[in-house]
């Protein structure tokens, strides 16, 4: 019935990663489906009270906690997301490396910001040695 | 309107010589608040029986709290409503986690689907309905077991108003 | 008509009678202008002696039968102030050794150092005038950004006679009516006076050496903070 070239699907046992709100950049769990447009979402792990949730405010992730019963209590939860490790494997993906970063990079102080214009200097002063090296010897 | 509760209302006729210890009447009553609570109460009760406002008093309001308002359920509701031609019987369902929330979907649908207005329906009945006695074909396609479905076409916006771009160089990516 | 505790008033705050009628009705323009010797202040402050009340109700003043032959004499006496001038609170920000960054005047863009602030709420800064070319200088703290970088100055003392006094620039002699108004002074440069510059020296002798201590932060004392594209100010952490 579902189209195959949808890789994101709405079912329980998806981990959403909230964008708007309180909770807003945190991840959670569909833990059961209201309607075409809400769903409850739980995250015990990652500090997401149980509620009611309008899919137009998160985004849906590739991470699926397969086999979770549907209206699965939040102590239950926590445990299948223990066991799966969804809150690290959503650490791994780029995607939350980039949301890690831009959040890094907006915390910054004015004298962090100055280091790490320094160092990047640094960096490109080496890289761009090596690669003018380089070019050199296939000229 | 604003967010509908709940409400339990008790009032009754006033004694009197006849009717020295008058009957109680309740009711369960969606309004915004206690005020507009008791006045569907005796808009109900006058309709229903010989008792108005003038020779009857209110014993008490309170405020019915759902119990388990973090798990869905499948609401039927049983209203009336006055169309622009005539009067009509009606039963829909909703699917919501509070009764209160399922009434209130109620009346916007109704405004949207009949363009009836709040004074013009009357809630009957609210009762949740088991997955085996749901009728309608729009709530039992969402009690499938294993359901999936994909959202289709999404515009990602940003968290806060604020930052949303007025004029961008590239049409959104829709896919997801 | 709103009713007030005063008959000369038609509201709080509103006389019952306008300028010009006070003006005429109590015969003001009768009273010589006495032209005020003047005084030194600490001497009027001496002879000021309160004066016994005298009952100054307006009406009973308009109302009472003129008499030609007084002259109503008032001398009008400035109004005392009674503001005190009080220094204004430092931002909870700044502390000293916090770096600075300026946002008026000649040194905009520079990254200072908070010293500390003088009686008249003003900010005592430093460049280290080594590092970035500013010197010992006061700054209104409306006029800077305190960033969340700080110099660990606490073993650093700093001279109590910096103060507003040492600040002060020297009033120039007017020139008016002279012909050097008319074409110009002969440009003389004036020298930086010599205690200032060795001043500055002791000063921030210190503050280099802990400055020192930290890397990069000499050198980013002395860059310029300024703005790149799509960095929005209020949006920035400092």
């Amino acid at each position: 019935m579902v189209q195959r070239s949808f890789k994101r699907l709405v079912e329980v046992g998806r981990v959403v990663l909230i964008t708007h709100g309180a909770d807003a950049g945190k991840i959670a769990t569909i833990v059961d489906i209201v309607d075409h447009n809400r769903a409850i979402i739980d995250g015990p792990t990652t500090g997401v009270s149980r509620q009611v949730i309008a899919y137009k405010n998160t985004v849906l992730t590739d991470i699926v906690v397969k086999r979770l019963p549907r209206t699965i209590g939040s102590k239950a939860l926590a445990k299948f997301l223990e066991k799966e490790q969804v809150v690290e494997a959503w650490q791994k993906t780029a995607w939350a490396k980039k949301l890690d970063a831009r959040k890094r990079r907006s915390n910054l102080s004015d004298f962090d910001r100055f280091k790490l214009m320094r160092l990047k200097k640094q960096q490109r002063n080496v890289v761009d040695r090596q690669v003018a090296l380089l070019r050199k010897e296939r000229a | 309107m604003g967010r509908l509760h709940e409400y339990q209302v008790v009032g009754r006729r006033l004694p009197s010589e006849q009717e020295p210890t008058p009957k109680l009447f309740r009711m369960r009553i969606f309004a915004p608040n206690q005020v507009v609570a008791k006045s569907r109460y005796w808009y109900f009760l006058s309709k229903l029986h010989k008792a108005k406002r003038a020779n009857g008093e209110v014993v008490s309001v309170n405020e019915i709290f759902e119990s388990q308002p973090l798990k869905v359920k499948n609401f039927g509701i049983w209203l009336r409503y006055d169309s622009r031609s005539g009067t009509h019987n009606m039963y829909k369902e909703y699917r919501e986690t509070t009764r209160a929330a399922a009434v209130e979907t109620c009346y916007q649908d109704m405004a949207a689907r009949h363009r009836a207005r709040f004074s013009s329906v009357q809630i009957i009945r609210v009762a949740s309905v088991k997955a085996a006695d749901v009728r309608r074909p729009y709530i039992q396609q969402l009690l499938q077991p294993k359901l999936k479905f994909p959202l289709p076409h999404r515009v990602q916006r940003p968290a806060k108003k604020a930052d949303r771009a007025l004029i961008i160089a590239k049409r959104p990516s829709t896919f997801y | 008509m709103a009713k007030t505790a005063h008959k000369n008033q038609l509201a709080p705050g509103i006389s019952r009678l306008s300028h010009s009628k006070v003006f005429s009705k109590r015969a003001t323009y009768k009273a010589k202008k006495e032209s005020k010797p003047k005084a030194d202040a600490a001497e009027a402050k001496k002879a000021f002696v309160r004066k016994p009340y005298v009952k100054e109700d307006l009406v009973d003043v308009l109302t009472a039968k003129k008499n030609e032959l007084v002259q109503a004499a008032v001398t009008p006496r400035p109004k005392h102030s009674r503001k005190a001038l009080r220094a204004p609170k430092l931002r909870k920000s700044i502390t000293p050794g916090t770096v600075l960054i300026m946002l008026a005047g000649r040194f905009r863009g520079k990254r200072v150092v908070f010293l500390k602030q003088l009686k008249s709420g003003l900010l005592l800064v430093t460049g280290p005038f080594k590092l970035n070319g500013v010197p010992l200088r006061r700054v209104n703290q409306a006029y800077v950004i305190a960033s969340s970088t700080k110099v660990d100055i606490s073993g650093v003392k700093i001279d109590s006679k910096f103060n507003d006094a040492y600040f002060k620039h020297e009033k120039e002699a007017k020139l008016k009516g002279t012909e050097e108004e008319f074409f110009g002074k002969e440009a003389q440069k004036k020298e930086h006076p010599a205690h200032k510059l060795a001043d500055q020296k002791l000063a921030d002798k210190d503050i280099v050496a802990a400055v020192a201590k930290v890397p990069y932060l000499a050198s980013y004392l002395s860059s310029t903070f300024s703005l790149t594209k799509g960095q929005a100010p209020h949006k920035l952490k400092y």
